[in-house]
């Protein structure tokens, strides 16, 4: 069956599918689990976040895995998306009372606001290479995250204010409300973001990076993380193509941000949330996972997101092993001696010895 | 007259950024890789400095010199148990590898001395230098650190560039497979650039736990980041680019603290590195690479 | 596909993983509702690991003491009390995966969160939850803006205003300047309504010089500024590791003018190895002083010193064995019983904190309006030989 089959279906298709599959099979099992009464609060909280970890891996699989360029600035997309369509939801609450179209339109001012920093910040700093564009885009996501942490933005009737020192000194009317309140952050956003929502948001996500992959413009990507020589001797352009997986990536980011943000009652911006701390766990979500291998990334997105609430048991040394862990995995997965050791005992061979049929199957 | 006084509290707090950026570059020149945990190397040298001083009463030198044997011992360690069995593997898994070090060494800290911060006894022990009648206050920790970071980079350059160890690291940094086959033992070399870098880690903890005493688990996490901007500002890999760079970022730090916004100053080194980068794309002083096909 | 070993065993892993998740906890949630009465389960969440880790482990710490002091008692209308904490990182995200896990594990009662930010995001589940919530020292005003949240620390406004309403009326200084941390809601909230009320008694502010999380190390820039400009006061609305390190920084600087500062400067006096003569003269609005006199106080100190480490004594702690006794005095009030649901012991105490005087470690005759506000009265203290003297 599955022999026949292969010959169908392209091979990258095929796992595609799978991917698919995977989230689909993932999501049944929950709706089941929730409509049997038998899901913890514990996950029933996680799952936003798990689709919202899931995006953001995906999305920086992209730059990282494919376009071949370190970012240590996702965070920053994020912390654009979440803020601007934060603003747009609380704004607009009141003319539009309907979240199922109030919420759409969040993600895509989120998505877009973090598309056109992805360009802004794209066009200088995917001039650079290796770590020096990784320390580059640290500065900006730090930046961003700077300067939304501290501003103070509200309006009234005579426009929009904005301060770096206080409240007060926004100078607003009496009719004036505070959009951004500094360090406090925003307040009062909508909580539209479900579970459903998030599983649909990461299947899109899915659907629209794996195609980019496929497409002409994808292989062109591919073609400059291989070779930048030789791909734009035969006349890719290196900006373009860059910008475009760049931005794209930026996207997805953003709309990671909306679904944090109307996640949460409060948004505000710390180096916990949109810090570089956090575009390094988006980045160990993608090396765990396989650089490159879009699928993997979600499994280690919702693994690594579980692992420290499920080590809670574990008190004071929670996060001392969960240090361990990722220290080991890195090793078990990376280090050469443990690939060879990994490529020379296949399962194949483990059951090769007792059964002809398995082998058939493993493939 | 606030100007000059912010200029040396600039420098003063840059000399520290470069004594930490030093080892930053040296273990990337070497090894090639990002190693994050270096600035949580330099809590632990200040946490051993701290309980020997305070706990077991030894002289402050004296537990200075024991850091930096403890520390080297540790870069080592680290060396050895996390990042040797990753060599050959992608720079990425050693980066994530690293992080982790970073995490395990904070949390370590946090079990072992508690969450409260602990105040740092000097180790400079003279009175602050006072200048042009009580206008401009200099402190004495603001004079060492200079001078330990000078003579510092001045013994680094030397070691490089006159010593055999020190051309071994040259050559291994240069290629590595070369350096192999013309005898260099590539194993040792990296460890010993590990050890050196983090001794000067201990160093580095010390003086900043000096010039601005608290201690806690978190101490290392930020300045380490800041070193690690001036050590790429400067050009990653160039021992007198990370101190140009430790200084500079020092020296914009405080400034636009003072004359542009206390908020904003982080904001603002960032952009200045953005900005050279993007004019000098390897640094101040770093070296310009030329792409093969 | 080449179905390699270690493929197999990753799925593996993530697969048990996934289900350690789902029957750990599930088993431990069935058990919310079968409570046999004879407990009542206490939960709070705060930072236990990472930047504010301080502060969660004072408040486990100062809970545990007066849960084990409870219980040794006889407990609260015939019920023990059990009390649970989990790490929240001073995280929104983690703050509601904190408040689940204690859920999931029974939880009746939550005295939590530790800090402002985490606790703004876990007030909407309470609500839903409709689950009692007393914070012990979460101090922005929104953070009780349900009618199920109190607080034992007072707002941020307030304190702001009393701050400066008692320098103005004491005359300690006319020329002020305030070092607050913009990137803290604590911080920036006592400081804007230190402003306003400043402008309004007359003081003179002619400085106001930030910091963030990020750069709380080097103050030499925001102190020869103010020293440039005379102040006579530094306002320090900040948490007292920050301003250990501007004592000393000041004094390097050569600054003379008086230091001013709110509960999160209490502690200052306990961080180990902390040369107390820097702190000579420091003023401070706090609830609550270790070498307070009074019996309640006096016990307090001794069993908490006997049973944790010393240097972890602030007001965190001290609020936080105050919540414990605060919700028992509800609780008996009230007539809670352990075999009450959720949302009716949320009910029973929601009534009965408007009734309640509770003499606690951080102020006497504590009562609570509707809103969740405390109401009670800041100590102004001088600390002098290393020791809080009561100013009047």
């Amino acid at each position: 069956m599955a022999s026949t089959k292969s010959k169908l279906i392209k091979k990258s298709t095929r796992s595609d599918l799978i991917t698919y599959a995977m989230v689909l099979v993932a999501f049944a099992v929950v709706e089941i689990l929730k409509s049997t009464g038998n899901i913890t609060s514990l996950l029933r909280g996680l799952l936003v976040p798990l689709c919202m970890y899931s995006i953001l891996a995906v999305s920086l699989n992209l730059v990282v895995g494919y376009l071949g360029e370190l970012s240590l600035g996702h965070a920053g997309f994020m912390c654009v998306g979440a803020y601007a369509s934060s603003i747009f939801s609380v704004v607009t609450q009141n003319t539009l009372t309907s979240a199922w179209i109030r919420f759409p339109l969040a993600i895509l001012v989120g998505g877009l606001c973090a598309a056109i920093f992805g360009v802004l910040i794209g066009i200088p700093v995917l001039r650079l290479k290796g770590d020096y564009l990784a320390i580059v885009t640290l500065a900006f996501g730090e930046i961003i995250k700077n300067i939304l942490g501290t501003i103070y933005v509200g309006y009234d009737s005579h426009g929009i204010h904005a301060s770096f020192t206080s409240q007060s000194s926004l100078n607003l009317e009496a009719d004036g409300t505070v959009l951004i309140n500094g360090p406090l952050g925003i307040t009062g956003t909508p909580n539209d973001s479900t579970f459903v929502i998030g599983i649909v948001l990461l299947l899109i996500t899915l659907f629209v990076i794996l195609n980019f992959i496929h497409s002409r413009a994808g292989r062109a990507v591919m073609s400059l993380r291989d070779n930048r020589i030789a791909a734009e001797s035969v006349g890719i352009s290196v900006t373009k193509y860059k910008l475009i997986a760049f931005s794209l990536s930026a996207f997805f980011a953003g709309i990671a941000g909306v679904l944090y943000s109307h996640n949460l009652n409060v948004l505000a911006a710390t180096s916990k949330n949109f810090g570089y701390n956090m575009s390094i766990m988006i980045l160990v979500f993608v090396v765990l996972g396989g650089i490159g291998n879009i699928r993997g990334s979600i499994i280690a997105a919702c693994v690594l997101t579980a692992l420290p609430e499920v080590l809670r048991g574990l008190r004071d040394y929670r996060m001392l092993i969960y240090a361990i862990v990722l220290i080991v995995m890195m090793i078990m997965t990376s280090s050469p001696k443990a690939i060879a050791f990994w490529e020379t005992h296949s399962i194949k061979k483990l059951f090769k010895k007792k059964n002809g049929k398995t082998e058939k199957e493993a493939q | 007259m606030t100007f000059i006084t912010n200029l040396i509290n600039g420098v003063s707090l840059g000399s520290i950024y470069a004594v930490i950026a030093l080892g930053y570059t040296m273990v990337y020149g070497i090894a090639k890789m990002l190693n994050f945990a270096h600035g949580d190397v330099i809590m632990v040298g200040a946490y051993i400095v701290f309980a020997l001083t305070s706990y077991a009463g030894v002289n402050p030198y004296l537990a200075l010199v024991i850091s930096m044997a403890a520390c080297t011992l540790l870069g080592m360690a680290i060396e050895r148990f996390a990042y040797k069995p990753l060599r050959g593997a992608s720079p990425l898994a050693v980066l994530i590898t690293a992080i982790g070090v970073s995490y395990f060494l904070q949390n370590m800290a946090l079990l072992i001395f508690g969450s409260q911060a602990k105040s740092f006894t000097s180790i400079v022990n003279l009175p602050a230098l006072t200048l042009a009648g009580g206008k401009i206050t200099i402190s004495a920790e603001t004079i060492v650190t200079i001078i330990v970071s000078l003579i510092i980079m001045v013994s680094l350059t030397l070691f490089v560039n006159k010593t055999k160890p020190g051309r071994a690291m040259l050559a291994v940094s240069e290629d590595k497979g070369a350096a192999q086959l013309m005898g260099v033992n590539v194993n040792a070399t990296i460890s010993l650039t590990f050890a050196i870098g983090s001794g000067l880690a201990a160093v580095a903890g010390v003086l900043l736990c000096s010039a601005y005493p608290t201690l806690s688990s978190q101490t290392g996490a930020m300045p380490g980041i800041k070193a690690f901007v001036a050590a790429v500002l400067g050009g990653i890999g160039s021992i007198p680019g990370a101190v140009i760079g430790g200084v500079l970022i020092g020296v914009i730090e405080i400034l636009s603290r003072s004359y542009i916004s206390s908020q904003m100053a982080d904001a603002i080194v960032f952009a200045v590195l953005i900005i050279v980068l993007l004019v000098k794309p390897t640094g101040i002083l770093g070296k310009k690479y030329i792409e093969k096909v | 596909m080449k179905m390699s070993l270690k493929k197999v065993l990753a799925a593996v892993l993530a697969l048990t993983f996934l289900a350690a998740c789902f029957t750990a906890c599930g088993s431990k949630g069935t058990g919310s509702s079968s409570s046999d009465g004879k407990t009542l389960k206490i939960g709070s969440s705060g930072p236990l690991t990472g930047d504010a880790a301080a502060y969660g482990i004072a408040v486990k710490n100062g809970i545990q003491l007066a849960v084990d002091e409870i219980n040794a008692a006889g407990g609260v209308n015939g019920m023990k009390l059990e009390f649970q904490m989990e790490d929240d990182e001073a995280d929104a995200e983690k703050s509601v995966n904190a408040y689940n896990t204690l859920k999931d594990n029974g939880m009746q009662v939550f005295i939590g969160t530790v800090t402002t930010g985490a606790c703004l995001s876990v007030i909407s589940q309470t609500k839903a939850d409709n689950m009692f919530q007393i914070t012990p020292s979460a101090s922005a005003a929104k953070v009780i803006a349900n009618d199920n949240c109190f607080q034992v620390c007072f707002t941020d406004p307030n304190q702001g205003t009393a701050s400066a309403d008692y320098i103005a009326s004491k005359g300690l200084a006319t020329k002020v300047a305030v070092i607050y941390n913009s990137s803290d809601a604590y911080s920036s909230g006592i400081y804007d309504n230190f402003k306003a009320e400043a402008a309004v008694k007359g003081l003179d502010l002619v400085d106001s010089e930030a910091f963030t999380s990020d750069s709380k190390q080097d103050f030499s820039s925001q102190l020869s500024k103010i020293k440039a400009l005379g102040a006579e006061l530094i306002f320090l609305p900040i948490y007292y590791q920050e301003a250990s390190l501007i004592l000393s920084q000041a004094k390097n600087a050569g600054i003379t003018a008086k230091f001013f500062g709110c509960d999160g400067l209490d502690g200052l006096l306990n961080i180990e190895n902390f040369d107390k003569s820097l702190a000579e003269n420091v003023m401070l609005l706090t609830p609550f002083a270790a070498n307070a006199t009074d019996e309640t106080t006096k016990k307090f100190v001794a069993a908490y010193n006997a049973k944790f480490d010393p240097s972890t004594l602030n007001q965190f702690a001290a609020d936080a064995y105050d919540a414990v006794y605060i919700v028992k005095a509800a609780a008996e009030k009230a007539g809670v019983t352990g075999d009450m649901s959720v949302s009716a012991i949320c009910d029973a105490l929601k009534g009965a904190m408007t009734e309640i005087t509770v003499d606690g470690v951080t102020g006497s005759g504590m009562t609570w309006k509707a809103t969740g506000e405390v109401n009670k009265e800041p100590k102004a203290v001088k600390i002098e030989n290393g020791e809080y003297q009561p100013m009047d």
